[in-house]
């Protein structure tokens, strides 16, 4: 009988035991967070990256992301290290990460701007860039500008004008229009209105 | 219990407890931050990006930027009014619910415009179609019209490219300016429809442009005057080589022109195409169709000057003559047709009249032989004794005479009243079943030729049969079928007998009913024959007479053939079968005798006179044999169970005339 009780316990305490684990396995459940731990040490927690030239992912739109990650998996952009790190994941880990990151809220950073310019590419922006870039560049379909981290947005005009980057459908026509209608200053003009924004 | 385990028994409850109170927030913390996250702008059941119409109109919406550049560096027209489309019945929608193969808003390649209406409307029908508020009640018609649609010729593949259809919805219907029903845009698109036709339709724009129909609409902007879809329909468009679009053309002119195709539909053109054919004259091959012109207006082909090339293309000889013909002549426009409208009183008065005596001579008759019959007072054939001697009534050549009569007639009828009523679907049936109008006309001529052949044979034997008794042929003898004083007092006295005022009288060889029904087709003959020869190739008939008789005759020729149609096939049929003394019917025009007795007391007057004369024997033969009997039953049950039915359709045909 006494036997009989030890058993009893033992299997109780085991079940309390699975009783406490199944909150974790709750927390297991979505992979793209768990995967997303990865990306933390370049864009930062949640996507909210502390080093200007890592463009914050948080809030990101998802078809975005997977569209940047495929195209860094299939060598179709240029990369510095995201090519490798693409190919290591599925289509579908790269959902999952994207919905992470949608499902954050983007914490901005002050960056160092000239107001002037800001000024100038805030209506440069209007004319030329926000039909696609909507709400000032807010996060949506063509990716995320306000409050972008300018350094990675130089970097990025530099690919696209030097021919690193294929342009999206129309920005070349609207960016070289931008250029003839102000000059070289005009994508300059525009980094700082987008890094203005907070 | 050892210690150890009931602490982890504690810890584990307290770790369980802790974390159910604590990941929920944990979780919800995305949610509850404020402002609008990108998941936001994706639909939580499908996971498909949910694209507002806003986002469509900040670029398609933007009146300063109204076309855009393909990456091929040609233009492309872009903008959508959005006023318009608010005020659309499709307001409501997401423009992506149209443009389905839209999925990313800026665009990653350029876009086909890939619309498909018909499912959407199909659906959307069959989810609201039992709403009680009737709000989509419309969308029954839509999937009627789109029904008819498929069947058209703007739904099939295109020549040029066999990938698309001719035409599609949005070709014709500005998807992003469809109005509700009596609003603003409806009655601007009405005016616009030639327009839209003639984007692709350039020629017959151009050529509607030219017309009175055109200059009212696209001119003065009267959109009571007709625009392509009133004569070609809306959906159901068929190339106009058709007979479907023939017939849909000319029955659309008369939703305007009402008078014109209510006297259209009375001529022999238009019967023949309500029947559903399309070999006779139609509204646009007199008046012409998208160059339409008044007549005063020289151009136009019902001007007095090109009206004769007109009736040539299908009446090739015709002459002078024809241009006299009434096409809308009007039988009930005293004004107008006086000619015509007389002869209709003189056709309507002596139907009327023949009829109402007759009927009223049949329901006494019928009502004085059932009371005799119930009182046991009516001639009735004795069972115990049957007849084996039988009086010989009619040779043989009078026998084959009636029966070839009968049938010919008959056949006229049919074939004939089927133009009468063409608005009947039996009609229909009975042209479609005999191949055809044309086969109908050949049928209808055939027996015509037939049926006159017959009456004047008839007629070459009686005056030859008088010619060969003429030393003793007596024109009023008891065996005549002259009329005369006695049929005028056995008349008289019949009706007396039927109200119970005399005795019924004693008739000679010939009663006064039979001499009627004799001399009747004399009339009959004549004026059906004579109009029905004057139709009968008019090209020839127009070489002596005046088009406008073809209006007389055609309205004598169906007057005349509709009263001999109803008498024959009910008083003929009384007085000879159906009245109680005779019922089933009597084969003696086919066996050529009657029972002695019958003879007897149906002709009395002759029985005694023979008898008398000492004569009787020379007409007495045998009872018919066992088969000869049964074949003439068979032949006249045959021949009124035809009559029967065609005075069913006959009437039928009378009952749902149009008014």
């Amino acid at each position: 009988m006494k036997r009989n009780n030890t058993t009893s316990n033992n299997i109780y305490t085991l079940l309390l035991g699975m009783l406490a684990l199944v909150p974790a396995t709750v927390l297991a459940a979505p992979t793209g967070q768990a995967l997303s731990f990865t990306c933390a040490g370049c864009h930062g927690t949640d996507g909210s990256s502390v080093g200007p030239s890592m463009p914050a992912i948080a809030g990101m739109d998802p078809e975005v992301f997977v569209d940047a990650m495929k195209a860094y998996r299939d060598d179709q952009r240029n990369p510095t290290i995201m090519n490798r790190m693409a190919k290591a994941y599925s289509d579908k880990q790269f959902k999952d990460m994207a919905w992470f990151f949608a499902g954050q809220r983007l914490h901005l950073f002050p960056q160092e701007h000239d107001a002037a310019m800001a000024a100038r590419g805030a209506e440069l922006h209007k004319k030329y860039c926000e039909k696609c870039h909507e709400n000032g560049g807010r996060p949506g379909d063509a990716g995320t500008l306000a409050g972008q981290w300018m350094p990675y947005l130089e970097y990025t005009m530099d690919d696209f004008l030097n021919g690193k980057r294929k342009w999206p459908r129309k920005m070349r026509r609207k960016v070289d229009a931008a250029i003839a209608d102000e000059g070289q200053e005009a994508v300059p003009a525009i980094i700082h209105y987008y890094g203005s924004q907070q | 219990m050892p210690r150890s385990s009931a602490l982890s028994r504690v810890t584990c409850l307290w770790v369980a407890f802790l974390s159910l109170i604590i990941m929920p927030p944990a979780y919800a913390e995305a949610e509850q931050s404020e402002g609008k996250l990108m998941i936001h702008n994706f639909d939580p059941e499908t996971g498909k990006r949910i694209i507002p119409n806003e986002r469509c109109l900040t670029c398609h919406g933007d009146e300063k930027q109204k076309t855009d550049v393909r990456d091929d560096g040609t233009p492309v027209k872009i903008f959508v009014h959005q006023k318009q489309i608010e005020a659309s019945v499709h307001g409501e929608l997401r423009c992506n619910d149209c443009h389905t193969t839209i999925e990313r808003v800026p665009h990653r390649k350029a876009p086909h415009v890939v619309v498909g209406c018909i499912e959407c409307h199909k659906e959307t029908w069959e989810k609201y179609k039992d709403d009680p508020d009737g709000k989509h009640k419309r969308l029954k018609v839509v999937n009627d019209q789109v029904g008819s649609y498929m069947q058209s010729i703007h739904a099939q593949p295109s020549k040029q490219d066999q990938a698309s259809t001719n035409a599609t919805c949005y070709d014709c219907h500005e998807a992003h300016n469809v109005g509700e029903l009596g609003s603003i845009q409806r009655k601007e698109k009405r005016l616009k429809n030639p327009e839209v036709c003639g984007r692709c339709h350039e020629e017959q724009l151009a050529d509607y442009r030219t017309s009175n129909h055109g200059k009212a609409v696209l001119e003065k902007g009267d959109s009571d005057s007709a625009v392509c879809s009133d004569c070609h329909t809306t959906h159901a468009i068929d190339k106009p080589e058709t007979d479907k679009a023939k017939l849909a053309i000319t029955k659309n002119c008369g939703d305007c022109h009402k008078e014109a195709q209510r006297t259209y539909f009375d001529s022999y053109h238009g019967q023949v195409h309500r029947l559903g054919y399309t070999n006779t004259a139609k509204c646009h091959d007199c008046h012409g169709s998208h160059k339409i012109q008044g007549e005063d207006d020289p151009t136009s082909e019902i001007h007095a000057n090109n009206r004769l090339e007109n009736c040539r293309v299908c009446h090739e000889e015709a002459n002078e003559n024809f241009l006299t013909f009434w096409p809308h002549g009007d039988a009930d426009d005293r004004a107008n047709y006086p000619g015509l409208w007389i002869f209709k009183v003189f056709m309507q008065i002596l139907i009327f009249s023949v009829m109402a005596f007759f009927w009223v001579h049949v329901v006494l008759w019928l009502y004085r032989e059932a009371m005799d019959h119930f009182q046991g007072k009516s001639f009735a054939e004795d069972l115990d004794h049957p007849d084996v001697v039988y009086f010989r009534r009619f040779p043989v050549v009078w026998r084959w005479i009636h029966g070839l009569f009968a049938i010919s007639t008959m056949t006229l009828i049919l074939t004939g009243t089927t133009l009468l009523f063409s608005h009947t679907g039996w009609a229909k049936a009975v042209v479609a079943f005999l191949g055809g109008t044309e086969m109908e006309g050949i049928i209808h001529r055939t027996a015509a030729v037939f049926w006159l052949g017959i009456f004047i044979s008839h007629l070459l034997i009686a005056i030859s049969n008088i010619w060969r008794k003429r030393a003793t042929f007596k024109w009023f003898g008891s065996t005549s079928m002259l009329p005369n004083m006695k049929d005028a007092r056995d008349l008289r006295d019949m009706f007396k007998w039927f109200l119970g005022r005399g005795e019924r009288p004693q008739f000679s060889q010939w009663t006064y009913w039979q001499k009627f029904d004799y001399w009747a087709p004399f009339w009959g003959a004549a004026v059906i024959g004579f109009s029905g020869i004057l139709l009968f190739a008019p090209e020839k008939t127009a070489l002596f007479l005046p088009g406008w008789m073809f209006n007389i005759a055609t309205l004598i020729h169906a007057e005349e053939a509709l009263l001999a149609a109803i008498f024959l096939n009910s008083v003929h049929f009384f007085n000879v079968h159906f009245r109680p003394e005779r019922f089933p019917m009597s084969t003696t025009i086919f066996t050529g005798v009657i029972p002695i007795e019958e003879f007897k007391h149906d002709h009395h007057v002759e029985y005694e006179r023979l008898v008398a004369n000492g004569e009787l024997d020379d007409y007495l033969v045998r009872r018919p044999s066992r088969r000869a009997d049964l074949a003439s039953s068979f032949i006249t049950t045959v021949l009124i169970m035809s009559g029967l039915a065609l005075l069913t359709l006959v009437l039928i045909g009378l009952m749902t005339t149009p008014s």
